[in-house]
């Protein structure tokens, strides 16, 4: 078989496992994450260590661990030439009701903990030793997520992990024993991790040599025969062939993702670089096998990787691989989180034949970030540009500098919406009311929710480790092996991320309040405060503050009120005080919860009903121009970018009816560019098929390979509920 | 000097209007009626209601305003400056070939202004383009102009009177004229199945020197639900 029938043989595997998960899961609103359907005799019974019903630190995080993988079966397929697939997640069982797939409902032990978990807060944090009832009066009235239960979302070295090997972690481990003697806890859990991955890889080892015995075609055979080398080098040694450090990171990804979901990956052409460059050398590999291999990493699991961009001297690090990460992730053409990294010395080819992909194949990859912007950021929280150079795009909205630091980016967010209907509240009864009054009111309520959140970070940060350490994650960081210390207690940086959600119903709400009341008196403030109680039933008032020109639209009222906005949001979050060396940093982003801060937000002045989602992330409302013209959005996203390094993504689709040929390219990268000149950070684009969106949102299933970027992350179509998926729908529409 | 046109629509970020990515302005009044005119509020010279009555809402307060979009007036007054200030908004995008485009509706039934939009948009540094059915002809307008894209719908006069509601005799004449600048030009002609009389069109554009490329045009049934907006019906063509 040629690499090309084994990928279409593969890619049909992955439409099947996709239509297999959606009926074992029920609609997932998440990223497609690689993991393949669970098997009949699957089981995973926890070890609850709290009377709460969850479990916590060292030992109750490393033996469930230990349970969960114990429990992965081995995947080997011999179409490919890499193995290892992962099922399940250990925050399942920690009643955080977001992920709780369908099978594991019908679990009896596992519906009596989701039960008795509240809504928001869920059973990830060890409330009872580590309480916050005192915040969460205003965590609640804020709609605060407050990132006190996140986890990952931050970046690992992988250099440390391709230099010592599973053997290695464990020769660090028993190092770091000797040096830090009262930290037996945290090396026993390291050790019992590290050794149950071992474990799982001996599983396909097994697997392998269990094929081999009835494999009869030689291709295959010797196909077999190179994994189970590969395995068994692998399995404690350092990776040494890029077959090798892609299986690699293939067993590491898998064990990372069951731990905490991890998906932050690394810069792919650079750090593979050697190992293909020594292959091609020693006459072991060639370009097709290269990229079939890392077309086969791609389909294990979507981790977001960032390819191009510069070193810390400027100079352009796209190089041969980088081509052939795109052709290779053209050949799977499969859910995929390829960031280009944009930058005016990076190869102009290459940028070219990026996005030549995105418009080939309409599948939401590659999405682009722009180093200037997010560099020079980055370095205004005091941080050298050597470091803010190595930051790089490894989440849905997020970058990170692998290795050093520990951002919590994208597990906080506040719910503008919800601070402006509070202030809103609050100047129902003054008989002088004002714009200006509700605005000031407004940024009081801002700063307090931004204090409660630095609160609820402080305490994560605190007691993270204690509570859920990242075990995993721990063995590429520095200093953790070597203290014996979690990551959350030991990093370098500590910028956390915290981002505004509802800029739009914000910034529409103040622009429909200053042109109907305070400029055309059309309406009084009587009239609002009664539309809003009784949630626009006076349709014609609706239609009246839902039809001023709306942010994004272009030189409007809405379009400085976002601006305003992001003034006051950025010039807060920096003004908030933080110990030790920890300091916040503001972005704009929802992630996939504008429906669920919609439902907690009441009618907003902007015509929005109570309990409508709110607008996504930096995103302008649907229908915020005639025309949805894709420069308007561009040119409203650019100008709300906070400017500290952390993102406002422009989060665009649209079906330009271009060809994929030089005439296309040019125009969506005149796009990209000239977002990025303006000042933009990061461009999630979805180039469309107007009629295939259409006809997949009514039955899915016609189309079960779609893929579309849905925030940062992409997800295959079919696999969102069908109240996302017109989100989506909604979002396009207004674009084309 | 006319200052100020009623203009129907802008169209920012037209990728199919021109080179490059373009803000197209649509401006009001065409002397043709073509019977598959996919911007039949453009024809009118004065402002129009496209009622939409799917969008009411029943407050019976049509008279004070609708806000709901069952009622929109069409054409907006808008001087030089006013519309400079959109061209604008996207001036970042138009980088080497993009720009503007003066469409409509006929754009060379407001020269005055046309021209003075020019000097404007060359001062700015923004490419300018014009889409015109040539029904007139200004050598000043086409020499300053940067792109030229005009129509020949059909090439026979009798059917030409019958579906625009004009002859084409003096839009031949035009084409004589436009050729005679020797600065190159787009032809775009829709293709219209079974009225489309595109044989003689090719025939006629080879008489020509200076045709940059001759464009055919999909059919698209976009007017007529526009044109069912302003009350009025349109036949439905393939």
């Amino acid at each position: 078989m040629t690499y090309e029938e084994r990928l279409a043989a593969l890619r049909e595997t992955k439409v099947r496992h996709t239509l297999e998960k959606r009926k074992q899961n029920g609609y997932t609103d998440l990223d497609d994450f690689g993991t393949v359907p669970i098997t009949k005799d699957y089981e995973m019974e926890p070890l609850y260590t709290s009377s709460n019903g969850s479990f916590y630190g060292n030992s109750g995080m490393a033996e469930n661990f230990k349970r969960l993988i114990d429990a992965h079966p081995a995947y080997v397929d011999p179409m490919e030439m890499l193995c290892g697939r992962w099922r399940d997640m250990l925050v399942n069982y920690r009643g955080d009701v977001h992920y709780m797939p369908d099978w594991l409902k019908s679990r009896p032990k596992i519906m009596a903990l989701m039960n008795s978990a509240n809504e928001q807060w869920s059973k990830r944090w060890d409330e009872q030793n580590f309480p916050y009832d005192d915040l969460k009066p205003l965590q609640k009235l804020y709609n605060i997520q407050t990132g006190i239960d996140g986890d990952a979302h931050f970046a690992c070295d992988y250099r440390i992990g391709f230099a010592l090997g599973f053997g290695g972690f464990l020769d660090k481990i028993e190092k770091g024993r000797k040096i830090n003697p009262d930290k037996k806890d945290f090396y026993d859990a390291e050790e019992t991790c590290v050794k149950a991955i071992i474990r799982f890889i001996d599983r396909h080892i097994e697997k392998i040599e269990e094929l081999l015995k009835t494999e009869n075609r030689p291709e295959i055979k010797e196909n077999l025969k190179k994994m189970l080398q590969t395995c068994k080098n692998v399995r404690l040694g350092a990776p040494k062939t890029f077959q090798e450090v892609c299986q690699w990171t293939a067993f590491f990804n898998c064990a990372s993702r069951m731990y905490t979901r991890d998906g932050a990956g690394f810069q792919l052409d650079t750090l593979l670089l050697p190992y293909y460059e020594n292959d091609i050398k020693n006459g072991i590999l060639d370009d097709e096998t290269a990229k079939f291999l890392i077309a086969n990493l791609l389909l294990i699991d979507p981790h977001y990787y960032q390819i191009s961009g510069v070193d810390e001297f400027d100079r352009d690090m796209t190089n041969h691989l980088s081509y052939l990460i795109l052709e290779a992730a053209d050949s799977i053409n499969i859910a995929c989180n390829l960031t280009v990294r944009v930058h005016q010395n990076c190869d102009k080819e290459f940028l070219n034949k990026a996005v030549y992909y995105l418009l080939k194949n309409k599948n939401g990859w590659p999405r682009f970030c722009n180093d200037k912007t997010l560099c020079e950021g980055y370095m205004k929280n005091s941080v050298e540009k050597k470091i803010a150079r190595e930051r790089i795009a490894v989440g849905c909205n997020w970058m990170c500098v692998p290795g050093k630091e520990f951002p919590m980016n994208d597990t906080i967010k506040i719910n503008i919406a919800k601070v402006m209907t509070v202030a809103l509240d609050e100047m129902k009864n003054d008989k002088e009311k004002s714009l200006d009054k509700l605005y000031s009111i407004y940024k009081k309520h801002l700063a307090k929710a931004i204090d409660v959140t630095a609160q609820g970070v402080n305490l994560h940060l605190d007691h993270q480790a204690e509570v859920t350490p990242e075990l995993i994650m721990n063995l590429m960081m520095e200093n953790t092996l070597e203290k014996g210390e979690d990551i959350s207690r030991c990093a370098s940086l500590y910028t956390v991320g915290v981002d505004g959600a509802g800029l739009a119903v914000v910034a529409d709400s103040f622009a429909a309040i200053e042109q109907r009341i305070a400029t055309e008196k059309l309406v009084t403030w009587e009239q609002l405060y009664a539309a809003l109680e009784n949630n626009f039933e006076d349709k014609r008032l609706q239609a009246i503050m839902s039809s001023t020109p709306k942010y994004c639209s272009g030189g409007s009222v809405a379009d400085k009120w976002a601006k305003e906005l992001t003034n006051s949001w950025t010039t807060l979050v920096k003004a908030q005080k933080m110990p030790k060396n920890r300091c916040l940093v503001p972005g704009w982003f929802s992630w996939a919860r504008t429906i669920e801060y919609g439902k907690a937000v009441p009618a907003t002045p902007n015509g929005r009903k109570a309990g409508e989602p709110i607008s996504h992330g930096a995103n302008p409302n649907p229908h915020f121009r005639n025309d949805g013209a894709p420069t308007a959005q561009s040119n409203g996203i650019a100008s709300v970018q906070c400017g500290y390094g952390n993102t406002a993504p422009l989060q665009i689709e649209f079906d330009p009816q271009l060809a994929c040929d030089k005439k296309g390219v040019e125009t969506v990268l005149n796009l990209i560019l000239t977002h990025f000149e303006q000042g933009g950070t990061l461009i999630n684009i979805n180039v469309l098929d107007k009629e295939k969106l259409l006809e997949a949102n009514e039955n899915p299933d016609l189309y079960p390979d779609l893929v579309v970027r849905v925030t940062g992350f992409t997800a295959y179509f079919a696999s969102l509920s069908p109240q996302f998926r017109q989100l989506v729908v909604e979002r396009f529409l207004t674009g084309i | 000097m006319c200052n100020k046109v009623l203009v129907a629509d802008i169209q920012r970020a037209s990728i199919h209007d021109g080179p490059g990515m373009r803000t197209t302005v649509f401006f009001k009044g065409c002397p043709l009626n073509c019977a598959w005119c996919h911007n039949p509020e453009c024809i009118s010279f004065e402002q129009e209601i496209l009622c939409y009555p799917e969008k009411c809402i029943g407050c019976n307060k049509c008279d004070e305003g609708c806000f709901s979009g069952a009622k929109v007036i069409c054409g907006k007054e808008m001087t030089v400056n006013e519309l400079m200030d959109e061209i604008l908004l996207d001036k970042a995008y138009y980088k080497k070939t993009g720009g503007v485009t003066f469409s409509g509706g006929e754009p060379l039934c407001h020269k005055d202004f046309l021209k003075t939009m020019i000097e404007k948009c060359k001062a700015h540094n923004i490419n300018t383009a014009i889409e015109s059915s040539l029904i007139y002809f200004d050598e000043e307008i086409f020499n300053s102009i940067n792109n030229i894209m005009v129509d020949l719908k059909l090439f026979d006069n009798e059917l030409h009177k019958k579906y625009t509601g004009v002859s084409n005799k003096i839009i031949l004449e035009n084409f004589k004229k436009l050729d005679a600048l020797n600065k190159p030009y787009v032809v775009r002609t829709p293709i219209i199945k079974g009225v489309t009389d595109l044989e003689s069109i090719k025939a006629f554009i080879k008489t020509l020197k200076n045709v940059k490329e001759h464009e055919t045009l999909k059919y698209h049934p976009l007017g007529i639900e526009k044109a069912k907006a302003l009350g009025k019906i349109q036949e439905r063509f393939e």
